[in-house]
């Protein structure tokens, strides 16, 4: 199955170790959404995707990257 | 523990209030005057007052659309089921031709308290999930 991975934690802390409340302030979620999004167990809306990628000055798809896992 | 979770957890007990004063009342009631022990999920009215201001994102949304569609889904399942079971028993273990009109009202009332059951749990079984994410 293939998953949408992201390098918010990386990036959290690329910008000034950024913490997640700060974060979720700038993109206009609660700081329980960050934690879901960091650990893989939310998928944003395109929306929000972008919001993210802006809040750190990056592209969407410096912040989210799809990858297909490998079959077994 | 956000707003909506509070919610679900107020529908969670008062949905286990109801099913435990029922069969509480059951034996000096009888079943049919027992159904008034539902009436304690109007306590569940309250819930509108709990977290008004609080704001809800994008990922409360989705859990809220998600536990909504669970509950109708396990609402109309349990009014149908409940339906054709009380013909079913009628007609092929009691051999009656008739069922008491007062049982549509039931069964109704039943579907009601298992849609809001149901979407009160998955509610939180949704946010447990995210929630072992915050506790790793």
């Amino acid at each position: 199955m293939p998953e949408i991975i992201n390098l918010i934690r990386r990036l959290r802390f690329d910008n000034g170790e950024m913490t997640q409340e700060a974060l979720a302030v700038r993109v206009g979620v609660t700081r329980q959404t960050i934690i879901a999004l960091e650990a893989g167990k939310y998928t944003p809306s395109l929306a929000l995707a972008f919001r993210i990628a802006r809040a750190f000055n990056k592209r969407v798809e410096d912040v989210f990257q799809y990858e297909v896992p490998i079959k077994e | 523990m956000n707003a909506e979770q509070k919610r679900a957890w107020l529908g969670v007990v008062t949905g286990i209030a109801c099913v435990v004063g029922y069969v509480a009342l059951v034996p000096f009631l009888g079943p049919m005057a027992a159904t008034g022990a539902f009436g304690l999920y109007g306590i569940n009215g309250f819930a509108g007052f709990i977290g008004r201001k609080e704001r809800a994102d994008e990922r409360d949304r989705s859990i809220a659309r998600r536990a909504t569609l669970g509950g109708a889904m396990a609402s109309y399942m349990a009014f149908i089921l409940g339906c054709m079971g009380t013909w079913f028993i009628a007609f092929a273990w009691l051999g009656k031709e008739q069922v008491s009109v007062h049982l549509l009202g039931t069964i109704t009332f039943v579907g009601g308290i298992v849609f809001y059951s149901v979407r009160s749990t998955v509610v939180l079984v949704l946010y447990g999930r995210h929630m072992e994410a915050d506790n790793a």
